[in-house]
């Protein structure tokens, strides 16, 4: 995008455009963080009112309450902002930030689409999984700096929950990585597009099993029902957000919105397609063939350098299909998070040992389980989902291939090199190159 | 003598190990059923001692009523156990009549077996839903409370009034039930029935409920006699004992002619009386005792107040049959300032949270010399610290919502 | 407008001041605070600063690998163990000066060596081309994988069969310390493991014994020194309590 903006304003590898194509995606981002969590929010008081036999918020921007969750906000604005006498005032009032950065950051990773990303990570997989785990920091620091000791019980329970759970959604994880061979989020989405029989739920009993449990150890590591005892309002007030009010308590809030569609957009893409949907939208409509997805060839890019003014360097059929993309991976997140919010409101809380006990001794083993499964699976080459409908994958790995044919080599070295060394000690290694190779991981179907 | 231990401050530190916090639960709390205060003794998790400090809610109710004659005072059993409001007048209403030997006729019973049965359920509505609350459940709440207030609305159309009635008085009732009040109640028994099944699978047969509950606060049945305990809390521990069987004559005449079981597990085989539903012509079937229970634990006394659920809604189609098959008089309330005889007399009735006693001293006077009134809840509240002795921090709430404890019984 | 212009290519060297700052700047304050929680806080912050070095290098793996394991997992623990520990009379550290003139004797020196080797290896001492294909090609995880399991295919290129020769792949290092880990995880579950609960039984004997005692001395007027504490929630003049615990 940044070589799209210097082209629009006609520069020539300028700073501009690198500037304006960050701030425009960090500005998406936020959009999808806080629009989402509004949208959430409206979506938890209404799914709940539903389920409880009452109708929710009816009146403020039409019939449905639309604008409830604005007029909330507004009044969390408004209110004074009270801090403890007892309480760290630094850590009190740094807390929700840590955690809001640590999920927007993970976003940073995510794809929405396939080459819609914030920046094109190639251990995506892991670098989500590692910023999530930064936010249990949230809790623990406002859980102690409240000075009280219920916020430090509920912000205890917590950070062991939060951790613990960690190693069976790594577990759970690792089995789609494992399958499609790369951690880049981007390729995993791809490789499961077509038919929704190529989503890799259906890979495998192993799999599908192996999803479930990842969306249970995502939910709690979200801390959402029924694994909520952080939160939990009857037993300790509200658990380490007690003392906060007004726009840091909403912070709080927003941050484990964003975590749980975060989570749930993630077992989208390593599950369930993605941006990819059951049926192959784009390819059906022409817009975008299955073959060319993710690769690197500048033909299969939305912003074409060649043609000039806004609407001529715009290959509208690519930038068609990679919108029903984001359109399809969005409604994938919410409709996750649906799910966590319809199994709130209709079970009852567990018992810190009770949650803990469901890790160690349910989650980890199942996860186990889970992954040499699915390991086997694939090395005894069985028949797969994709495989029994006929539909081989398609993507784009990026491979790390040495090319050490002389023509490599000679071109290599007649390059320009600023390194000091005078001899060919790295001619051979510069023929090394990246290359984008098309994949296609065929389990019985033909091509 | 125990709370001048806690309040006295050298005597905190005194006895507080290094390991251990002082935690306040309350007055003010999400999860104590009212101004219940509970000071507990923790090491971060688990519970050594749990010490239960009331008062908060004392009106001098008693004391008001060596002021006010008989049916004055009326209004001061409604705001006892204010959930169960009905039943507390049908107590004093019967000692009352107990004091005077005054025999209600006959329609007068089948009405006061109506109302009180009635608000039986809606008690146990509430003590269901929120002890579904408490425990992070928030749905079944909702739905009891609907329920709830179909019955709150036809006690409105009975006597005016949705939560303090006085609507039961010494000689019979306020006025009569509208005309069609019965008709009513009918259609809300059949949209209630529906509801029940639905709560069973929300709660009781739930298995993260039954995890939460199940083996949880275990009393046995000696222990829950020892205690004081009625009601559904020494049912639970399968105590057979229902004063509305056991009773005195005065009360369990009142429930001649109906046919309703005991809510009782025998302790032998531990299982509960049949439901019996295809003789009672309703599809109530009880559901399945889970692996976990055991007998005198949270979830037994929570199945013991489901039950009664649906022995009330069997008890209110009875008496509304014999309600409208008997003519005559409703039974008129006695005289405002009608004397008292130079006696005492006492009555306990089986009200939703247990055994609530009423004592009345008269003088010749139509004000009592003396007014007591035995709470079941107070008795039921004292079990708390030997329950809680040795649990994790999570299970305060499971024990104290199943003992279903009134603040305002309590206090008084 | 030129400035920036002219600025633009240094971008990487902004970023590398921007990240080394803060991992500088906290480390001092990690150093300079008072107060435990604060100290842990600062290390949290710098430990990510560093962890965005590693992504301003592109070695995006390890980066994440210092956010998952370091900031994560270790840093969550030593939070952990602060926190629950800061009571009142423990947040403030004030450090003697004389652990100040030890310590900066020690970190001094260690900070000399490790000037020493950073300015004095050759590689590290001259610009590399960022289009250096060695370079680009280990973003992707797999060469590391690969080494892991023994397969060294960065090396592949390498024509010096005596160097080639020397460059193995970490099979048995990553196995040592995956049972070296196994090991750890293994004696902190036995270490953690539930011991009986005698708190209950404990607690209902010192109140009756708490019963007894002021039973036996109700005449005596009570004097303030009798239940005078020395430190809160433990009582150096308490009769009662037996002080060897069962614990």
């Amino acid at each position: 995008m940044a070589d799209f903006v210097n082209h629009i304003l006609t520069l020539e590898d300028s700073w501009i455009g690198y500037i304006v194509a960050a701030l425009v995606a960090a500005v998406l981002i936020l959009h999808v963080v806080a629009v989402g969590a509004l949208l959430f929010i409206w979506m938890e008081r209404k799914i709940s009112g539903r389920i409880q036999d009452r109708l929710g918020p009816t009146r403020v921007g039409g019939k449905f309450g639309w604008l409830q969750t604005l007029a909330d906000g507004i009044k969390l604005i408004a209110k004074e902002d009270v801090t403890p006498d007892l309480a760290d005032k630094f850590l009190f009032k740094i807390a929700p930030y840590v955690g809001l950065a640590a999920s927007y950051a993970a976003f940073i990773a995510l794809p929405f689409a396939d080459g819609v990303v914030g920046q094109h990570v190639n251990t995506a997989v892991f670098f989500v999984l590692a910023v999530l785990g930064l936010e249990v920091f949230s809790v623990i620091l406002a859980g102690y700096s409240s000075g009280s000791k219920w916020s430090l019980f509920g912000a205890m329970r917590e950070a062991a929950q939060v951790v613990s759970y960690e190693v069976p959604l790594g577990m759970c994880v690792v089995v789609p990585v494992m399958i499609c061979g790369t951690m880049n989020l981007t390729t995993i989405a791809n490789m499961q597009a077509g038919f929704f029989t190529n989503w890799l739920v259906f890979n495998d009993p192993f799999t599908f099993l192996t999803a479930i449990v990842y969306f249970t150890c995502a939910t709690a590591g979200v801390n959402r029902a029924p694994f909520d005892l952080a939160e939990a309002e009857s037993e300790l007030v509200a658990g380490f957000h007690t003392e906060y009010s007004g726009l840091r308590w909403s912070l709080f809030f927003m941050a484990e919105y964003s975590s749980m569609f975060i989570v749930a957009a993630l077992a989208s893409i390593l599950f369930f397609g993605g941006s990819h949907g059951p049926i192959p939208i784009a390819d059906v409509l022409g817009l975008l063939s299955l073959d060319n997805l993710g690769s690197s060839d500048p033909a299969f890019h939305v912003f074409n350098e060649d043609g000039g003014g806004f609407f001529a360097s715009l290959n509208l059929e690519i930038a068609i299909a990679r919108f029903l993309g984001v359109a399809n991976l969005l409604l994938k997140g919410t409709i996750g998070v649906t799910v966590m919010m319809w199994v709130r409101w209709s079970f009852p809380r567990l018992r810190i040992d009770q949650v803990m006990t469901m890790c160690l001794k349910y989650c980890v083993p199942l996860a186990a389980v889970g992954f040499l499964g699915a390991t086997a699976w694939q090395a005894l080459d069985l028949p797969t989902g994709n495989s029994l409908m006929n539909s081989p994958r398609y993507s784009h790995h990026e491979l790390w291939t040495a090319d050490d044919s002389e023509s490599a080599v000679e071109e290599a070295s007649s390059n320009e090199v600023q390194t000091p060394h005078e001899d060919d000690t790295h001619a051979a290694a510069k023929a090394v190159k990246l290359k984008t190779v098309p994949v296609s991981v065929v389990k019985g179907g033909g091509r | 003598m125990a709370s001048s231990k806690i309040d006295d401050p050298r005597v905190i530190e005194f006895d507080v190990r290094t390991d251990e916090m002082l935690i306040n639960m309350g007055p003010q709390h999400p999860s104590t059923h009212g101004v219940l205060r509970l000071v507990l003794r923790t090491d971060g998790e688990v519970v050594s001692d749990v010490e239960p400090h009331i008062g908060y809610l004392h009106r001098c109710a008693e004391k008001i009523g060596e002021n006010l004659t008989a049916r004055q005072w009326i209004p001061y059993t409604d705001r006892m156990d204010y959930l169960a409001a009905m039943n507390m007048n049908l107590g004093w209403s019967l000692v009352i009549e107990k004091m005077l030997e005054y025999d209600l006729p006959e329609r007068g019973r089948h009405l006061r077996v109506i109302i009180s049965e009635m608000g039986r359920i809606a008690s146990h509505l509430v003590a269901m839903g929120t002890y579904g609350l408490d425990l992070g459940s928030f749905t079944p709440f909702l739905y009891g409370f609907r329920e709830r207030e179909k019955i709150l609305n036809l006690f409105e159309e009975a006597c005016g009034a949705r939560l303090t009635y006085s609507y039961l008085t010494p000689g019979g009732a306020t006025a009569d039930l509208p005309a069609d009040w019965t008709g009513k109640c009918r259609q809300f028994l059949a949209e209630f029935k529906e509801v029940i099944p639905e709560l069973h699978t929300l709660l009781t047969t739930n298995s993260i409920f039954v995890s939460r509950t199940a083996g949880i606060g275990v009393m046995s049945a000696k222990m829950a006699i020892d205690y004081g305990c009625t009601g559904p809390v020494l049912r639970g521990s399968g105590v057979y004992h229902d004063l509305r069987f056991h009773g005195e004559e005065r009360y369990t005449e009142m429930y001649d002619g109906y046919v309703f079981d005991v809510i009782c597990a025998d302790p032998a085989t531990g299982k509960y009386p049949e439901s019996n539903y295809e003789f009672h012509g309703d599809s109530l079937d009880y559901p399945e005792i889970p692996r976990q229970a055991v007998l005198g634990d949270c979830w037994h006394r929570f199945y013991v107040r489901m039950l009664e659920v649906v022995q009330s809604v069997r008890l209110v189609e009875q008496a509304i049959e014999k309600y409208e098959a008997t003519s005559g008089d409703w039974g008129t309330p006695i005289k405002l300032v009608q004397k008292l005889p130079v006696k005492e007399a006492y009555m306990e009735t089986e009200a939703p949270r247990g055994q609530m006693g009423f004592y009345v001293v008269g003088n010749g006077d139509s004000i009592p010399w003396r007014v007591r009134a035995r709470s079941s809840s107070f008795c039921n509240l004292s079990v708390t610290a030997p329950l809680c002795q040795g649990i994790l921090l999570a299970d305060i709430p499971a024990i104290v919502g199943s003992l279903d404890v009134v603040m305002g019984e309590i206090d008084r | 407008m030129d400035l920036f212009a002219v600025a633009w290519p240094y971008w990487h060297q902004f970023f590398f001041i921007i990240f080394a700052a803060t991992a500088v700047g906290f480390g001092f304050g990690v150093l300079l605070s008072k107060n435990v929680v604060r100290m842990a806080f600062y290390l949290v912050l710098s430990l990510g600063s560093t962890a965005g070095l590693f992504f301003l290098a592109g070695a995006e793996f390890v980066g994440a690998m210092q956010l998952m394991i370091y900031v994560g997992g270790t840093l969550v623990l030593l939070i952990f163990g602060v926190m629950l520990t800061a009571q009142k009379d423990f947040i403030n550290m004030d450090t003697h000066t004389q652990d100040w003139i030890l310590a900066t004797i020690v970190g001094g020196s260690l900070l000399m060596v490790l000037l020493f080797a950073a300015f004095g290896a050759e590689d590290w001492n001259t610009p590399q081309d960022l289009t250096d294909a060695k370079v680009e090609a280990t973003k992707e995880a797999t060469p590391l994988g690969l080494a892991l399991t023994g397969i060294r295919v960065d090396t592949l290129g390498e024509t010096d069969d005596a160097v080639q020769g020397g460059k193995a792949g970490y099979l048995m290092p990553f196995i040592i310390v995956s049972v070296h880990l196994l090991v750890v995880l293994i004696g902190a579950a036995y270490m953690a493991r539930t011991k009986k609960l005698s708190h209950a039984t404990n607690d209902k004997s010192s109140r009756a014994k708490l019963m007894l005692f002021k039973m036996e001395h109700e005449a005596e007027l009570l004097e303030e020194e009798t239940y005078v504490v020395t430190h809160r929630g433990q009582s150096a003049l308490n009769p009662l309590d037996p002080q060897d615990d069962e614990n």
